[in-house]
């Protein structure tokens, strides 16, 4: 090495810039740890937009720490059913999941957290003036599909297609056909597409929020599965009063706030209340 | 204008521990938590919610690709940090083995390939996501979740990366910039037309003093020269300089080889 600074200094000097690197990636691990007043919740993706600044709120009143993974649910769910992951508190997409994992012992119990919907977007001004999901049925409609996105945005748009009748020629027409939500969205945004199905929450991500026409979709076309979310109390709580009280924040009237803020409706609202009845999200 | 450049080592080691600190998360980011196949570009709509890259890939491109224009390949010997993590494995590794000839030659194309083959998948596969997105959660943790679900290409992609960088660099030197790197091969072409770039004089007697000095084992103004002046000091002639626009017969004829 030519060099007016020694190699020692240098590897010195990178290793450090190195480290505030990771440090920087990993703002919270180490203290997490070490503070009692913590907890672990992982949840849905979906649902980070919500949780995030819920979690900060928590944080703020009682000076506990929230170590918090959002991802898609079926693999967060995978990990605890069948691999070696542990967390505090999890609130999974699909009721399924939370039945498998009560069944298995690894969930104490779970409550509904919220509910998400499906609607038609379009370009601002809604240009090819679609009216209903009927409308896709039109050949001068040129829909974007995101068939092979991650659940549910894949599959339950496409169950949605075809309870509506209007699949085939969705298909037939569809000017793209991705495998993003996310990617696929700036489609409608930029009047490349006339519509996509996708979910409401979608329509709220500060990106999005405004840059479309929202059309709802009749709840008889949804499917079933991927709309209630729980949250549940799971055997590794360290401090199982602590970890209820963090529930109890969720599903209180200020916790819940952040859930429609973000573009879901609250389980404990009276729309939230009657979907409760509807899909059977009671613990039993 | 140039005699910033004759005490070089100082202001590249500060550049590029600068640029560690403020591209460092990025890059772990780009490594082992993002979901699609080509990373670091395209990242607004990625629903990975803490990756800086969301804010910083579209101005830290422009930013790049004008450097490109004037400093040439200068990103990868100033800035990248991969080529400081690339250099600092040399540095203690003490990797030495040379390819030279054909061979070089041959490997150094393989940067042009993988520039194609990204190109490929972004523009035309529209990048498609080979892992679950961990949209947010504590570093570690996700990086495990994350190569818990990806599927097998992310897998391949991500582990033959890290074996070539890491092994591979610990014993030919800058393995993966030299000859893998597709973003070293798309600056290696605009460094052919930059205005600004190392270059040797009439008075080079040929001796490879500057090539024994440089860790992309190359020459200046040639394939895999970075700009990063290690060799202004190395020539015991000083034949070695910054030079600017090169006249449009030597871009013709850095443009023939």
């Amino acid at each position: 090495m030519s060099s007016n600074t020694s190699r020692r200094t240098f590897l010195k000097s990178a290793g450090v810039a190195i480290s505030a690197s990771l440090a920087t990636a990993l703002p919270v691990a180490s203290s997490a740890k070490e503070n009692a007043n913590s907890l672990q919740v992982w949840s849905c993706g979906g649902l980070a937009e919500a949780m995030m600044p819920a979690n900060s709120k928590f944080s703020a009143k009682n000076g506990s720490h929230i170590a918090y993974t959002g991802a898609f649910a079926g693999a967060l769910g995978k990990s605890l059913l069948s691999g070696g992951a542990q967390t505090e508190v999890f609130a999974p997409r699909v009721l399924e999941l939370a039945q498998k994992l009560k069944a298995q012992g690894k969930m104490l119990h779970y409550e509904p957290l919220c509910y998400t919907r499906y609607v038609l977007i379009t370009p601002k001004g809604n240009p090819a003036g679609i009216e209903s999901i009927a409308d896709l049925k039109r050949d001068d409609v040129k829909p974007v599909l995101i068939p092979d996105a991650s659940p549910p945005g894949g599959k339950a748009s496409m169950i949605i297609l075809k309870k509506a009748g209007v699949e085939e020629t969705a298909v037939k027409n569809a000017v793209t056909q991705g495998d993003c939500v996310q990617t696929s969205v700036p489609d409608i945004v930029n009047g490349k597409g006339d519509v996509a199905v996708v979910e409401y929450r979608l329509t709220q991500l500060p990106k999005f929020k405004d840059k479309v026409d929202v059309i709802d979709i009749p709840e008889k076309y949804y499917p079933p599965a991927p709309v209630p979310f729980t949250i549940g109390l799971m055997k590794w709580a360290k401090d199982k009063d602590f970890a209820e009280e963090y529930i109890r924040f969720i599903l209180s009237e200020e916790g819940q706030a952040f859930f429609t803020a973000a573009g879901f409706i609250a389980a404990r609202s009276e729309q939230g209340e009657r979907l409760t009845l509807k899909y059977g999200v009671n613990d039993v | 204008m140039f005699d910033f450049f004759r005490t070089t080592s100082v202001k590249r080691r500060i550049t590029q521990l600068l640029s560690l600190a403020f591209l460092g998360e990025w890059s772990f980011y780009g490594i082992f938590r993002c979901p699609f196949a080509v990373p670091y570009i395209g990242c607004a709509q990625c629903p990975v919610i803490q990756c800086p890259g969301r804010s910083l890939w579209m101005w830290s491109w422009i930013i790049i690709g004008a450097s490109a224009l004037v400093f040439g390949r200068a990103f990868c010997g100033w800035v990248c940090p991969g080529g400081i993590v690339a250099e600092m494995l040399t540095m203690v590794t003490k990797a030495r083995m040379n390819v030279r000839g054909i061979a070089a030659k041959v490997a150094a194309s393989g940067k042009y390939i993988m520039l194609a083959l990204s190109l490929y998948y972004f523009f035309v596969l529209n990048n498609p996501r080979w892992a679950v997105p961990i949209r947010t959660g504590e570093f570690f943790n996700s990086v495990w979740l994350t190569f818990e679900h990806a599927n097998l290409l992310w897998l391949y992609k991500t582990i033959g990366i890290l074996v070539i960088f890491f092994i591979g660099g610990s014993i030919i030197p800058r393995v993966w910039c030299r000859f893998l790197c597709p973003t070293g091969g798309l600056l290696d072409i605009l460094n052919k037309v930059a205005f600004v770039k190392v270059t040797a004089d009439e008075s080079c007697t040929n001796c490879d003093s500057c090539r024994k000095t440089c860790s992309m084992d190359t020459r200046p103004a040639e394939t895999n020269c970075i700009n990063c002046g290690s060799c202004l000091s190395a020539c015991p002639v000083e034949a070695v300089h910054y030079s600017k626009l090169p006249r449009k017969t030597e871009i013709a004829s850095e443009l023939r080889n």
